[in-house]
């Protein structure tokens, strides 16, 4: 055949398509300058499967696109998504790379994936989903791993990095670079990305792409997907010179050339196969005859039902919907996590986040951080508004523009602007006007919408809430100068409510250039 | 280590090696050096009626020019209020206009570089940006520099502070040969008015510790800290209400006027009048004249007032 020359170049393709891919998503995740517009890097992370799914269930828009481009790309090709648009999958090909350059004899000779595992974990992981529970899903969904091992790790690396820039160019007196302040993630964050760098590197190390034929939910689903792909790698008898070099070079495991099988639903579609044949032995040919799937193992209906109980348990504990009645007490209002605008709710913002972390990275006053439990286990890592860091800025919608499960939504500021994060509590006895019997005005000079507003108090001036006006954005709180408790704070909404808007009156005449100067 | 670990370690080995003036200014706050400039004909310069840019002109005509305060070759830093993200026409920031025009002459008269910062409320790169202030110091061929970490402010000592002992100062004020300070006139919640002395808010890290520690009497002893050479309120546009961010337009009134002192109680007397209010029902105004920062009697003072 004549294709066969060309089919070579497959995995010159898949090795560029998935480097660029690679940069491009971790660049956006450290972009600590935010120089990159999302416009450019956007489509990348919207073809990001997980997400995508996800934004599916509710808001189809774009997320149709790229839910169907990924599963018609694999029904027609195989898992390729796993080695081209993975930034997973191609981190783990660097540790294979690293490995095999180090150890020269490494390999991964052919071993049948562990599809009863593979598959029911699968399922369980899509179980949490659908009863509401991103737990799994979160500890183990590609796309947002590799979002937080950016955040987590390199991205404060390149904020020291760049403050020590800094402070060498500030010694020649240029001023172009700014420093960062350093605001996060917190030590579970970044524990739980050490411990999964460790893992992926460790598994790739000994068994290649063992994480995306056993753990991966991504890969799970592509993989059932992939046994009924019209193009299928093939090893062919007539040209095969039985080397074993495709199974020396496999990163799947799933070629098995003493019997000359290919496993599509385990290949991950690098093409390093066709790539090293020194025949042209490896064939990518379109195949009408359909896989025969083996039939279901009955048992795994009972370990699935099992499992699916266990985890609704679990969710079910986790999730206490404590909303009856307003908080007062501010601990009890700090221990519930406030939802970024967009987010609509509680419930709706953990339903659909995967903890990628992207809007951690892009918010401008990095209010947005990491969560660790707060929103229950079943939200775990998914990001918070945190007012002892910074306040969310009155005419932001960035995390809303990049969030690409949709657990964000997009809102014009003017949308943005009238949502109801929380509502103040203003503790009189705890403020300085009152202990210190001295001015004070840093909550009323930070709040946007005067829903805090200074009026005399004696010879003083105190804050007055009017929590209608209230756009729950935490500037108050923030400014707010006492310790060790804020005497202005916010208590989240469990669903997003509307403020008002203030009507426009203007109580002096616009122009006022005095006739004479009054000194 | 931590990053402010990392940051002074940063610092320390930067002046270690000798490369570092920004270290090395560091470790020596030289406080009250404010350059002594020669006799000027008036106490205080009022103008009205023009635009920002012309009435500064027309200002410092009468004061004698640019050159009164800026020798060839200094190294000038302009302090406008950059607090918000908002758009010029909601004046919760200086006039752009006027920077551009204050940046500009510092150069006609010899200034080896103009450097302009603050200390910002609202995220620093969208109020240097949306404020209109990026851009102005940009077209006058300016320096904007960030303020936006603990890391640019070092501790000086304020000897004539009664609350308030010490503070963090940005490293350009302790470098500066030429410091112009150009606050807007707004209302204020905490502080009634901010005007030339509260604006020196954005030139120290820990606001905080003013706001707990009477927030006036802090105002008051940091003005004792280091005089600006020039001060320069932008009253052309002016939030009469809901300052110091303000909630909508309707907030400002134009009044097209400027005011030019080397004293900031006189100043800040000045403005106090002109938004109309007493200058002594504002408590910082009092503690500055009693701690002898400068003179809020106006009667007694000679005033150039210009009419355009």
């Amino acid at each position: 055949m004549a294709a066969f020359p060309t089919l070579r170049s497959l995995r010159t393709l898949r090795i560029i398509v998935s480097s660029l891919t690679v940069v491009a998503v971790a660049a956006v995740f450290i972009d600590i300058h935010h120089l990159i517009p999302f416009s450019l890097s956007s489509n990348l992370i919207a073809i990001q499967f997980a997400p995508a799914v996800l934004k599916y269930f509710f808001a189809a828009g774009s997320a149709v696109v790229a839910v169907l481009f990924v599963v018609l790309l694999t029904l027609s090709y195989g898992r390729v998504y796993c080695s081209h648009l993975c930034p997973l999958g191609t981190l783990q090909d660097i540790f294979i790379w690293i490995g095999k350059k180090k150890y020269t004899h490494r390999k991964f000779p052919y071993k049948k994936a562990n599809y009863r595992f593979f598959y029911a974990f699968t399922a369980l992981i899509i179980l949490g989903i659908v009863s509401g529970s991103l737990v799994l899903f979160n500890l183990f969904e590609p796309y947002s791993n590799f979002g937080r091992l950016m955040t987590s790790l390199v991205r404060p690396l390149m904020i020291l990095f760049n403050n020590t820039a800094v402070i060498i160019l500030s010694a020649t007196n240029s001023f172009g670079l700014a420093r960062i302040p350093l605001t996060g993630p917190d030590h579970w964050n970044i524990l739980f990305a050490l411990v999964f760098l460790s893992g992926i590197a460790g598994l790739s190390l000994w068994r290649g792409r063992l994480f995306c034929n056993l753990l991966c939910p991504v890969g799970g689903v592509l993989s059932v997907l992939s046994r009924f792909s019209l193009f299928k790698i093939e090893i062919r008898n007539d040209t095969c010179i039985d080397c074993g070099l495709c199974e020396r070079v496999c990163r799947a495991q799933c070629i098995n050339s003493r019997e000359h099988t290919v496993d599509m639903a385990a290949c991950v579609g690098c093409f390093d196969c066709i790539g090293s044949c020194p025949e042209e032995g490896m064939g990518y040919a379109f195949q009408r005859r359909n896989f025969s799937v083996k039939k279901e193992d009955p048992s795994r209906r009972r370990v699935l039902l099992s499992i699916s109980t266990a985890l609704a348990a679990t969710t079910g504990f986790t999730n206490t919907e404590d909303t009856s009645s307003a908080v007062i007490a501010y601990r009890a209002a700090k221990k519930q996590p406030i939802v970024p605008p967009g987010g609509r709710s509680r419930e709706h913002f953990s339903q659909y986040c995967t903890a990628c972390h992207l809007c951690v990275t892009v918010c401008p006053t990095q209010v947005l951080q990491p969560s660790v439990i707060e929103y229950g286990l079943s939200g775990i890592f998914q990001p918070k508004m945190d007012y002892t860091i910074n306040y969310c800025n009155y005419d932001c919608v960035e995390c809303g523009e990049v969030c690409p499960t949709g657990a964000i939504l997009l809102m014009v500021p003017q949308e943005k602007k009238l949502v109801q994060l929380g509502k103040v509590t203003f503790v009189k006895e705890d403020c300085i006007v009152e202990t210190k019997k001295k001015d004070c005005g840093a909550c009323d000079e930070h709040c946007p919408t005067k829903a805090v507003k200074m009026v005399p108090y004696g010879k003083l001036r105190l804050p007055e809430i009017q929590n209608e006006y209230c756009v729950g954005c935490g500037a108050c709180e923030h400014a707010c100068p006492t310790t060790p408790r804020k005497a202005i704070y916010v208590t989240p909404n469990a669903v997003h409510a509307t403020a008002k808007v203030r009507e426009s009156k203007r109580k002096e005449p616009h122009e006022a250039t005095p006739e004479e100067f009054p000194f | 280590m931590d990053r402010r670990t990392f940051l002074k370690n940063g610092i320390g080995f930067s002046t270690l090696v000798g490369t570092g003036t920004a270290g090395l200014s560091a470790l020596i706050p030289h406080g009250l050096c404010a350059q002594q400039s020669q006799s000027l004909p008036y106490d205080l310069i009022a103008i009205k009626g023009g635009e920002p840019d012309v009435m500064f002109t027309k200002g410092m005509e009468a004061l004698g020019g640019i050159g009164k305060f800026v020798k060839s070759g200094q190294r000038v830093v302009v302090k406008p209020n950059i607090g918000w993200d908002v758009s010029p026409a909601r004046a919760g920031n200086t006039n752009p206009s006027l920077v551009t025009e204050i940046i500009k002459q510092c150069y006609s008269a010899g200034a080896k570089e103009v450097l302009v910062f603050d200390n910002t409320c609202d995220n620093w790169t969208r109020c240097y940006k949306n404020s209109g202030i990026e851009a102005a110091v940009k077209l006058a061929g300016g320096k904007i520099v960030p303020g936006n970490t603990e890391g640019y402010y070092h501790p000086v000592t304020i000897s004539g502070g009664r609350n308030l002992k010490d503070a963090k100062v940005h490293e350009l004020i302790l470098e500066a040969d030429v410091f112009i300070n150009v606050p807007i006139l707004k209302s204020h919640g905490g502080a009634q008015l901010t005007m030339s002395m509260k604006n020196l808010m954005g030139i120290v890290w820990d606001r905080g510790t003013w706001h707990r520690n009477d927030l006036h009497q802090c105002i008051a002893d940091f003005a004792t800290y280091r005089k600006p050479d020039l001060n320069i309120l932008d009253a052309y546009s002016v939030m009469k209400t809901n300052g110091p961010r303000g909630v909508s337009e309707d907030d400002v009134v134009t009044m097209k006027s400027l005011l030019i002192s080397t004293d900031m109680v006189t100043i800040d007397a000045a403005g106090a009048k002109l938004f109309g209010i007493d200058p002594y029902d504002i408590r910082h105004i009092r503690l500055a004249e009693e701690q002898k920062v400068g003179t809020a009697a106006l009667g007694n003072l000679s005033i150039k007032r210009i009419s355009l």
